[in-house]
This record gives structure tokens, C-alpha cells and sequence, in this order.
């Protein structure tokens, strides 16, 4: 079943159209690439669909429901969570902490509650710390925890920002370039790491320049180009498609 | 010398022995200072966040003015309020020249533009892309600014010191609006200068004790938050 579906998505900026009549399909459960050279319109296609940018023309479904032109943070609320392509963090938090903050932003725990410290707010937040050192482990972080995320190195603050995505129980990830500038041994670090996400439940959609990356991980992949749908199909069919190969080569990027 | 030693060991007889009146002076400091700070901490964090917040024509030249507002000289401050309360001046009609609630008024204005201005560039300091992943994981605008404000805390902090810092000490405004007027708008300060020039020293050496113990305590205090998370 498709989870999140775009239909006749066009994006226009003053003259320029960034995407043009795209359709889309994610399936539950999968890892669904969306690659193209650079200015393709791959990070469009997330503004659009979290709420950020304004579509010109197209409707964006989540689950059978109609989310075109809701804000982000509804968007969200859903269970569409993106995560961008630079890390951010709170550089001057702990590791755990970070993700606490990601937690208590679906908390339901009232001010007057937290400035009082009552014994149900003690237990609340008992629960969140559990369930955050909880995401913490299952993402290899355990042992970085208390240290603060400013310290942490490249691979491991871009984990944490995967972990401090799931704090807030996303269905559906969409991951921009969650590999770009790192070194293979963390890519692949990464990339399991993605698929440990996936066999939770949540589905993604990953936006990546890292072809080994795309290729191992996507179970289907969209192809882009000037902010058309030009090829769809396994990794196989993708890597194939003269098309695509056209594509990649007229702009000197490469395809795997 | 004698003098100066007789002074200490008078000033600390009448803080220990409970003096009425060095008591109600320093309470009333508390009292006007801490309400000051109160009202430029409710609405200088808030607004200083927002501007940091948020882009605006005339932005630039709105940071330039609470920039330059930091730096308001507290007679000028004493000076505006007057001629604003005085019984010709437009709010001449509260009747609140010469009362507490005049000091307060001033140093209000005084701590504003120092939480504000503070507040703006700590906020402004947090890295751009930090909202828009807070929206993205669901925060609402509200929720996105005050954890903004969380990873700001330091700078938060810093700015609440120092708008207490810059009132509590401060002698020329609450001076010119209050008056000075025995048990009624005397405070600190405006008693320091008082005794010392009547030659009441153990009074002003009591009292000199008693604001720097409580600006000690009151930074210390602050201080001590900034280890403690927030949330
Ligand atoms: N806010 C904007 N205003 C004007 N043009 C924009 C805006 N955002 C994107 N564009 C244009 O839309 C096109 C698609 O951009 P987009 O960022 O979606 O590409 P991309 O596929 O993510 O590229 P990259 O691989 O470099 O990240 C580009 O030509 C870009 O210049
Ligand atoms: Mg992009």
C-alpha cells in the first residue's frame, strides 16, 4: 500500500519550474530513493510535501489523507518527519538530552506540571529518558550519551540526528543526503543503521548523491532530472535505463 | 582608621542586630529592582528571541537602536520619566512622581534594552538551520522558539545578570523620580549617598555590605541554573 502519494506536483519559482507534473508513490514499509543531478528538484519535492513550500499545482496524500498545504509542524504531527541535509543539533546539550528534546515535543506535559515537579511529571519524565536512552542504544549511542553533542565526530552527530528524528515516532522518515561528505567506513556505518530504522516499521524516502549508497539500501528509486520523473524501477532497472545513464553523463556526475 | 573599623563594626551591629530601618530600605531595593526586572525580563526575552527571530524591513537599524539602548545613561532614563510623571507631563495624572512605582518605572527602562539586547544576540547566535528541524520533527512556533531559548539559556542568563546587575547599583534614576524620601522611596543606593555625606558611615557601610551580598548571591544563584538543564 502506498503510504504517501503525490499526484501532478508542479513547483514553480517565478519563471523557473522546479518540478513539473511528478507522480509519486512511496510504498509502506520500503526504502524509496529519489536521486537526479544536482537542481534536479529532489529538495523540493520535500519542501513541498513537509509543508515548507507552497506547491503550484498537485495534491500530497500521507495514509489516504490530504496534506497539501498543511504547515510543518502538522505535517509532522502525522508522522512525516524529515531530517536535513547539514546536522543540527544542540551543540551545547548532552546526547541524551538531545533527543529528550525531541521527545518532549510530542510530551504531553503541561508547564505548570514541569515547573512544579509533581510526582506524575517525575514519572513522565522517567519514561522519556527510558525510551530516549532506548533510541540511544538501538542506534549504537549508548555509550556517547552524556558527552556533549559539540564533541561528538561527523558520524556520529549525523546518527544522532537520526536518533533525535525517531524520538518523535515518524512513520515515514525522509532522510536528504544523510551520507554526503562522509567517509566510507561511516557511510556504511549509515547505511546500516537506515536499514535497522526500516525493519522498526518506518518507511523512508531517501534523497542521495552516494550512488553505493542508493543502490544497496532503496528497494525502488525515482529518478529526476530538470524536475521531471525520467526512469522508476528496482536499483537494477534504475542503473540500466539509457536514459538515466543520458542524464547523469550530460551533467558529468556519475552512475554507479 | 578608627573611624573606618567603628563604621564595619556599626554597619554589621545593625544588619545582624535587624535594624527596622536598614531592613525596610533593603526590601524596598528588592522590592523595586526585582519588580524592574520582572517586567524587562517578561517582555525584553520575548522580544529579543522575536527579533532574532525573525526578518522584518527596518530590522538592522531596530538591533542598532536596542544595541545603543544598552548603553542608556540611568540619569537620562531619571530625566525622561520625570518630565514624563511630572504634574504638567502626559502620564502626570498617575500621580506617581516621588513613589516606588516611578523607580520602577525607570529601572524597568534601564534593565529593558540591556535583556533585550542581550537576549537578541545569544539567540541570534543559535545556528539558522536549528528551526526549521525543530519544525520538521512537529514543534509548533511556540514550542520551536522556546527550545531556540533552551540552547540559548547561557546567553538568556547572562542577559538577566546583567539587567540586574545595571539596576540594582544604580543611583541616579531612582534618585531624581523617587525622591529619596525617608520610609517611603529610600533604597539602597540613594541611602548610601545620603549617609555618607551626612557622615553616617556605619549606615552606608551596612548597606554597602548588604548590595554587594545580594548581588553576589543573585549572580551566584543565576549561575548555578545554567548547570541544570532547563526542561
Ligand atoms: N526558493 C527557491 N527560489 C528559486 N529557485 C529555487 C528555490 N529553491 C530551489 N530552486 C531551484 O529549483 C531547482 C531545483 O532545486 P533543488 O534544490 O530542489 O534541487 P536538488 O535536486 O535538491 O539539487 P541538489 O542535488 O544540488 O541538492 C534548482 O534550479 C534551484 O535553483
Ligand atoms: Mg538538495
Amino acid at each position: 500500500m502506498a503510504l504517501l502519494k503525490i499526484k501532478g506536483l508542479t513547483k514553480r519559482f517565478g519563471g523557473l519550474t522546479a518540478l513539473s507534473e511528478l507522480n509519486l508513490e512511496v510504498v509502506e514499509g520500503s526504502i524509496h530513493g529519489l536521486i537526479g543531478p544536482n537542481g534536479a528538484g529532489k529538495t523540493t519535492v520535500l519542501n513541498v510535501v513537509t509543508g515548507f513550500s507552497p506547491p503550484t499545482a498537485g495534491i500530497v496524500t500521507f495514509h489516504e489523507q490530504d496534506i497539501t498545504g498543511k504547515r510543518p509542524h502538522e505535517v509532522a504531527r502525522l508522522g512525516l518527519v524529515r531530517t536535513f541535509q547539514q546536522a543540527t543539533l544542540f551543540h551545547s546539550f548532552t546526547v541524551l538530552v538531545n533527543v529528550i528534546v525531541g521527545c518532549h515535543l510530542h510530551s504531553q506535559i503541561g508547564f505548570l506540571e514541569a515547573l512544579l515537579n509533581t510526582p506524575s511529571h517525575q514519572r513522565k519524565e522517567r519514561a522519556i529518558q527510558e525510551k530516549c536512552l532506548g533510541i540511544l542504544k538501538f542506534l549504537g549511542l549508548e555509550g556517547q550519551a552524556q558527552e556533549l553533542a559539540a564533541n561528538l565526530p561527523h558520524g556520529h552527530q549525523r546518527a544522532l540526528g537520526l536518533a533525535i528524528a525517531l524520538a518523535s515516532e515518524p512513520r515515514l522518515l525522509l532522510l536528504d543526503e544523510p551520507v554526503t561528505g562522509m567517509n566510507p567506513e561511516e557511510t556504511a556505518r549509515m547505511m546500516e543503521l537506515i536499514q535497522r530504522v526500516r525493519q522498526i516499521g518506518v518507511t523512508i524516502l531517501l534523497v542521495e548523491h552516494d550512488m553505493k549508497a542508493v543502490m544497496g539500501l532503496c528497494d525502488s528509486i525515482t529518478v529526476l532530472n530538470f524536475g521531471r520523473k525520467i526512469a522508476e524501477g528496482s536499483p537494477q532497472e534504475v542503473r540500466e535505463d539509457p536514459v538515466v545513464i543520458e542524464a547523469y553523463l550530460g551533467t558529468g556526475g556519475h552512475a554507479a | 582608621m578608627g573611624e573606618f573599623g567603628r563604621g564595619i563594626w556599626e554597619g554589621l551591629r545593625l544588619i545582624f542586630g535587624g535594624d527596622a530601618e536598614v531592613w525596610r530600605i533593603v526590601l524596598l531595593s528588592l522590592w523595586v529592582s526585582g519588580m524592574a526586572l520582572l517586567f524587562s525580563m517578561l517582555s525584553g526575552i520575548p522580544l529579543g528571541a522575536w527579533i532574532a527571530l525573525s526578518r522584518f524591513p527596518g530590522r538592522r537599524l531596530l538591533i542598532a537602536m536596542v544595541y545603543t539602548g544598552m548603553g542608556l545613561p540611568p540619569v537620562v532614563v531619571g530625566l525622561f520619566v520625570y518630565l514624563m510623571l511630572s504634574r504638567s507631563g502626559p502620564a502626570g495624572i498617575l500621580g506617581w512622581l516621588f513613589t516606588p512605582w516611578a523607580m520602577m518605572l525607570a529601572q524597568a527602562i534601564i534593565a529593558f534594552p540591556l535583556v533585550m539586547g542581550l537576549t537578541l544576540s545569544a539567540v541570534k547566535g543559535i545556528n539558522p538551520r536549528l528551526r526549521p528541524q525543530l519544525v520538521s520533527l512537529g514543534a509548533t512556533p511556540r514550542q520551536a522558539t522556546l527550545t531556540l531559548l533552551k540552547e540559548a539559556r547561557m546567553g538568556v542568563i547572562v542577559a538577566v545578570i546583567a539587567g540586574m546587575g545595571g539596576i540594582i547599583s544604580e543611583v541616579g534614576a531612582v534618585m531624581m523620580v523617587g525622591g529619596n524620601i525617608e520610609g517611603h522611596t529610600r533604597v539602597m543606593t540613594t541611602a548610601i549617598v545620603l549617609e555618607t555625606r551626612q557622615g553616617q558611615y556605619s549606615h552606608a557601610i551596612a548597606l554597602s555590605f548588604i548590595l554587594l551580598s545580594i548581588a553576589f548571591v543573585l549572580n551566584l544563584a543565576l549561575l548555578r541554573l545554567q548547570g541544570r538543564s532547563l526542561d
